[in-house]
């Protein structure tokens, strides 16, 4: 079953086209990687599906709603409650604990759960660590808390832009084992990579060049 | 989960927060401090004025002469100890010889008059030899008198009479007399306009009631005087004072026979040349007289020792002081005491200033505050665009970013306002115990007030701020930077 349909968008800044009429269509639970080089839109059609930007022209059909067409106050909403973020850059509110963190996406979600956060952390192993403040966490750490963070509201969707980015080879992987278990659950992932391993582990991989689609790989070794 | 990020918001990002906090907690120190202040000051500058100011007068029975001799035999019931001072007042209408025009001249003395008006601010110096005369500060500006000028004055006496046959004109000044309450004299000067109405009234009800009469003398009551045409009919053209329907009668009735008094000078009578040495500002009726000691007075009028009214200040109250005047009373028949109530007008003066000194210092103090808070938030909101575009991305709605902000703000606000509260109370204090020489009281109700107005302050100034909050793009936080 489809969950997102991206249909001839086009993302056009001034003479520029981040996004040059790409379609894109991901179904239910699967697992997508993005690849291309820098600057060629991938980090602008995450944008898109994450409902933080709009495209210039075409539909995007998230659940069957074209999200190009809604009110941004409606695109938060659908944010909320369909999506789990993570960047690049591990984006934590500094003077929370990582516990607060994953307590922050719960209270703009629904009711902030202290055990359930907990949880949560344990998930990504970092139960210990939960009442530690960013600036006393490592990079790899700090982004296990944002996965944490991601998945806590249970979303349909998890985007991820270049989430191993900044890591080293033993967080990937914990990394990347998370990404395989919340497959096994049933969400569907989107990771946009430079890292031809994380593209490998996904069942599909998209790559984009010039704001096009220059090919599809599908990957025949995929295991779940 | 909302009141745990915005303390965690405060306590963990000290520095910033600070700032904004003491720049709230200054304003309400400086707002709670003035208001104590504002509102001690009146207490303990009454308690001065009634410390020192009149609270007994003796007034010449009815009928009756009163000498000065006289009036200090009857102060020999009051015990020298609790005498703060006596003053003896005369008063005659005068005219300027070169001005022609007519003023309420008061006879006194001076060492007297600091001891019973120590609110009086005098410009200059109290007159202390003779041929002195100190220029209350509307005349002095009427006649274009200064410091060190010398006016001449002249007095002819029982005016009334002797200008009998000066018929009224356009233009004239007039001066008059009539009995009031107990006999005593009521004395009116004024001036006619070129339609023969009524342009400037002057009344002197100094041997009146102070409480009913006295009140005649006020410009909120001789106003109504003004364009009505001669004579004028109590009821009619004028409103009786309430509780006062002799001294109002005896106002208009001094009105109505007042004589021309213009050629009073050219006519035979006493004139004297006075220095002026000082020139008097009460915010009173006293503004409109002029003063010269009692022998300056009696050189002037002819008649030695006779008073209008002597002024006490006594330090003794309630019963004590009511046994005075009957001791008094029952002792000399032909004196009249009188308890009077010691506030004055120019308490009332004073206190008007002050309060609007401290209402525009803590008008600006909440301004400054409110640009200083607005500025540091302002920095907040630009130094934490990251985690606001991260909020706004973890699906955090424009009223929930409004509301933590505003929280911040509130708390912010509260916190300073408690802090300035307790520092404004010790700032009242110490200003209180180095300029009044006197503690304060605390006022329980200033310290919500005081969080009140400062979250208040604290939420305006956070609007502008918010506004940028919500204004940025929570897809900022997927660009690399
Ligand atoms: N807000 C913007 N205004 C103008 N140009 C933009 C903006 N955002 C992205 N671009 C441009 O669009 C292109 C695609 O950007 P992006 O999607 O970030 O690429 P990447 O694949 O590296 O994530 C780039 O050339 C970038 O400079
Ligand atoms: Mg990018």
């Amino acid at each position: 079953m489809s969950l997102l349909e991206l249909k001839n968008i086009s993302k056009i800044y001034g003479e520029l086209k981040a996004l040059d009429n790409v379609s894109l269509h991901v179904d239910q639970g699967e697992w997508v990687a993005i690849m291309g080089p820098s600057g060629s839109g991938k980090s602008t059609m995450m944008n898109i599906i994450g409902c933080m930007d709009k495209p210039t022209k075409g539909e995007v059909l998230l659940d069957g709603v074209d999200i190009a067409k809604e009110s941004s106050k409606k695109l938060t909403d659908i944010r909320r409650d369909k999506i789990g973020l993570i960047f690049q850059q591990f984006h934590m509110v500094n003077y929370l604990t990582a516990v607060e963190n994953v307590m922050v996406a719960q209270y703009y979600h629904s009711m902030p759960d202290e055990a359930e956060a907990l949880e949560a952390l344990g998930r990504v192993g970092l139960r210990e660590r939960a009442r530690h403040l960013p600036s006393q966490l490592s990079g790899g750490e700090q982004q296990r808390v944002c996965v944490a963070r991601a998945l806590i509201n249970h979303p349909e969707l998890i985007l991820a832009d270049e989430p191993t980015g900044n890591l080293d080879e033993a967080n990937e992987n914990i990394v990347l084992d998370l990404f395989r278990q919340l497959h096994r659950e049933g969400t569907t992932l989107i990771v946009v990579t430079h890292d031809p391993e994380v593209a490998e582990a996904a069942q599909r991989t998209i790559v984009l060049e010039h704001g096009r689609v220059a090919r599809e790989i599908v990957n025949e070794n995929f295991q779940a | 989960m909302f009141l745990r990020m915005i303390t965690a918001s405060l306590l963990r990002r000290r520095s910033r927060m600070l700032v904004a906090l003491l720049s709230i907690g200054i304003g309400a120190t400086i707002l709670s401090g003035l208001v104590t202040i504002y509102y001690d000051v009146p207490r303990q500058m009454g308690a001065q004025f009634r410390n020192y100011g009149a609270n007994m007068i003796l007034l010449p029975s009815g009928g009756e002469k009163l000498t000065t001799g006289e009036a200090q035999e009857a102060l020999g019931a009051i015990p020298a100890d609790q005498l703060v001072g006596a003053t003896p007042y005369r008063y005659v209408t005068a005219q300027m010889t070169r001005s022609q025009l007519s003023f309420m001249a008061a006879g006194t003395d001076f060492t007297q008059v600091q001891a019973t008006s120590p609110y009086f601010m005098v410009e200059g110096a109290y007159p202390s030899g003779s041929r002195e005369v100190l220029l209350g500060e509307e005349v002095a500006q009427t006649i274009g008198a200064k410091l060190g000028s010398v006016v001449e004055i002249s007095y002819k006496p029982d005016a009334a009479s002797a200008d009998a046959a000066t018929p009224i004109t356009p233009g004239a000044a007039l001066a008059g007399s009539a009995e009031g309450f107990n006999t005593n004299l009521v004395y009116v000067t004024l001036t006619l306009d070129d339609e023969m109405k009524i342009a400037s009234l002057t009344v002197n009800a100094d041997t009146q009631t102070p409480e009913y009469g006295g009140r005649a003398a006020e410009e909120t009551y001789t106003r109504q005087f003004i364009g009505k045409s001669l004579p004028v009919r109590l009821g009619e053209d004028v409103d009786a004072l309430s509780g006062a329907t002799i001294t109002s009668d005896a106002v208009v009735q001094a009105v109505n026979s007042a004589r021309p008094t213009a050629n009073a000078a050219a006519a035979s009578g006493n004139t004297l040349s006075l220095r002026v040495v000082g020139i008097l500002d009460t915010g009173g009726k006293e503004e409109s007289y002029i003063f010269l000691s009692m022998s300056d007075m009696a050189a002037l009028t002819g008649a030695e020792d006779e008073l209008d009214v002597m002024e006490l200040s006594v330090s003794a109250s309630g019963a004590e002081l009511e046994g005075y005047v009957s001791e008094i009373a029952e002792k000399h028949s032909g004196i009249t005491p009188r308890l009077v109530k010691r506030v004055t007008r120019s308490e009332g003066a004073v206190l008007s200033k002050l309060q609007a000194l401290v209402f525009l210092v803590t008008a600006v103090v909440l301004l400054l505050t409110m640009i200083c808070v607005s500025t540091t938030m302002m920095a907040v909101v630009t130094e934490r665009r990251k985690e606001i575009g991260l909020r706004k991305a973890l699906g955090a709605s424009d009223s929930s970013i409004r509301a933590e902000f505003l929280g911040e703000g509130l708390m912010l606000g509260g916190l300073g306002g408690a802090l300035g509260a307790a520092l404004g109370f010790v700032f009242a204090q110490v200003v209180s115990v180095h300029v009044f020489e006197s503690s304060i009281t605390f006022q329980p109700l200033l310290l919500p007030v005081t969080i009140l107005v400062s979250m208040i302050v604290a939420a305006v100034s956070c609007l502008l701020p918010i506004k940028h909050a919500v204004a940025i793009d929570p897809a900022l936080v997927l660009k690399g930077e």
